[in-house]
């Protein structure tokens, strides 16, 4: 009996050493299966300095950030005419529609006039020649170069991106922008060296961008006579460009705000519904009385 | 043992005959069985009010099935509105021309989500010769004040109704448009006089405000 | 009116029961959203396209756009 006791032991515990070498023998292998990937991955990884990340951006407290916040729209409208007086004139904004803007920063009247200003290929005469029409709100925002290798002719090789999701494309997205155009040094820190017609930002991945600094105070002259300074401009045409890259952001929030309420009311209830459901067998009881054999029968 | 047994038996059939479902319940069923109600005292609320607090239990389940049935509606609502035609296209649905610059006695052909649209400043003379057709000699009958909102101007869809080519203007028998494919004749107001067309040239909807016509 | 009365008219029958969920469904939707909305504009109030346009006091219709 006690014998066979100590066996039964014996071969538990040597079960208990087996599994136990198994679960240290994988975790050991694990770790340094990963370390050996990591430092593989470290080998080719492009950017290993802090300057050629780019200078992290600061956090800024957006009038638009917050799950019930809409964008400023009066930002939106003055950030386009920023665009429109500076970023244009090398960018474009490809994927946003005139139309688009009715209703969110200016009225139809005065997008149509703005529309018109720009011509637009036309259908080709009985002649088969091409023709112009002004802009209508059903085009899109017309670029400033004909196609890439333009854009690339125009600025020494180096092509301004497109802005209309920009934001949305780049790490740090608004906050990055912002931070982009207004951190532009007077003079780059001693020891960098830039290529030739390039400038430094310590914000842009590698610290050399071919744009160079663009907004200055006075640059622009807003009609709702908000003083034009280097940092308003900046957050406005930033407000602008993060409306072309989430055009439904304030009808998203407000989907949000009522789905949230729904579901939250949904699940509240049927917490109840679920504790109403169970009082009746949470709460029973199992007894059982022997019967009395004695004396009957 | 067996007496008692045969007698229960024919007291179940008894009963069973007598109270139908409720046979199980009777005398002879807990009379044999060892259950006994327990005692649910402590358990049971003291002012009871059932209609209360059934209706408050009905209320909370019938919130749960609005509040879902809500939350399904608008997911059905959300996939059939996917269905209608986006803005980009809607915003295409229409052509605004400007009339001011189509000079009398002249055509001129808009594209309108795709198709060719004819839109003539018609002469005194031209409207008085469309208006002095015999209706009824027609083939597809139909007056010139049924084809024009305003008879100075004819908005027509430019698609010959035989095979679908696009008739010349200023051409044919009847002044018109003449179609060069199968040789349909159409007169000053669209219509078909001559040739393999069964109908008038359709009328898109339009509106006219002034110097500004909106097709579409 | 009682609980009692409650009981008959809206929960005694299943039929009546469902009926009133799917009715009452139609009526909160567009309260619901309403309500929503008017919370949302009025903690965003000054931001919203309204109220900068009341602000610029610039005429325009926007609902025209849409279907030009």
């Amino acid at each position: 009996m006690f014998s066979q006791f100590t066996k039964r032991l014996a071969t538990k515990n040597f079960a208990n050493k087996l599994s136990s070498k198994l679960v240290v023998g994988g975790v050991a292998t694990a770790g340094l299966t990963s370390s050996a990937l990591l430092y593989a991955d470290s080998l080719t990884a492009n950017a290993l300095t802090a300057a050629e990340h780019g200078l992290h951006a600061p956090a800024f407290d957006w009038s638009h950030n917050g799950p019930f916040e809409t964008f400023d729209h009066a930002s939106i409208r003055r950030g386009y005419q920023v665009y429109r007086e500076v970023c244009a004139a090398c960018h474009s904004l490809d994927r946003v529609a005139w139309r688009t803007m009715i209703g969110v920063a200016f009225t139809n009247q005065e997008v149509r006039d703005m529309a018109a200003e720009f011509e637009y290929d036309d259908e080709p005469d009985e002649q088969g020649n091409p023709r112009k029409r002004p802009g209508k709100i059903a085009d899109y925002i017309q670029a400033p170069y004909e196609n890439e290798q333009a854009a690339r002719a125009a600025n020494q090789g180096a092509l301004p991106p497109d802005l209309s999701l920009i934001v949305k494309a780049r790490h740090g997205a608004a906050d990055y922008i912002f931070a982009l155009l207004t951190g532009y040094p007077d003079d780059p820190p001693a020891g960098v060296v830039l290529p030739e017609g390039a400038n430094y930002n310590p914000y842009f991945p590698g610290g050399s961008i071919a744009m160079a600094r663009v907004l200055f105070d006075e640059l622009v002259e807003y009609e709702d006579g908000t003083p034009a300074t280097t940092s308003q401009m900046a957050k406005d045409v930033t407000t602008f460009l993060n409306w072309c890259a989430e055009p439904e952001h304030d009808e998203r929030k407000r989907l949000g705000l009522k789905t949230i309420t729904i579901l939250s009311t949904l699940f509240l209830l049927s917490v109840w519904i679920k504790k109403f459901k169970w009082a009746g067998i949470k709460t029973r009881q199992f007894k059982f009385n022997p019967p009395k054999t004695s004396g009957k029968k | 043992m067996l007496a008692q047994r045969l007698n229960g038996a024919k007291l179940l059939s008894n009963s069973s005959r007598l109270l139908g479902s409720r046979c199980l319940s009777s005398s002879i069923v807990s009379r044999n069985s060892t259950y006994r109600t327990p005692d649910f005292g402590s358990n049971v609320k003291q002012d009871r009010d059932a209609d209360k607090s059934r209706s408050y239990a009905y209320f909370m389940v019938g919130s749960l099935g609005l509040l879902s049935s809500v939350g399904a509606k608008s997911t059905v609502e959300t996939f059939v509105t996917s269905m209608t035609a986006s803005s980009d296209i809607l915003a295409m649905a229409k052509v605004e021309v400007n009339l001011a610059a189509i000079p009398e006695g002249k055509n001129v052909v808009v594209k309108w989500q795709g198709k060719p649209v004819f839109i003539r400043h018609r002469t005194p003379r031209e409207i008085q010769e469309a208006n002095s057709v015999d209706v009824a000699s027609l083939k597809d009958p139909q007056t010139d004040a049924d084809r024009v909102q305003d008879p100075q101007w004819l908005v027509m869809l430019g698609i010959c109704t035989h095979l679908g080519c696009v008739p010349i203007g200023e051409s044919g028998d009847f002044d018109g448009w003449f179609c060069p494919c199968h040789g349909s004749h159409y007169d000053i107001s669209g219509r078909i006089r001559k040739g393999p067309a069964p109908l008038n040239l359709e009328i898109p909807k339009y509106e006219l405000d002034g110097d500004k016509l909106v097709v579409g | 009116m009682s609980f009692a009365t409650i009981y008959r008219v809206f929960f005694k029958r299943n039929a009546v029961f469902v009926g009133t969920i799917f009715a009452a469904g139609f009526v909160f939707q567009p309260l619901f959203d309403s309500g929503i909305t008017s919370w949302y504009e009025a903690h965003n109030k000054g931001k919203l396209w309204k109220d900068v346009k009341a602000q610029l006091q610039l005429v325009g219709d926007e609902e025209a756009a849409d279907d030009e």
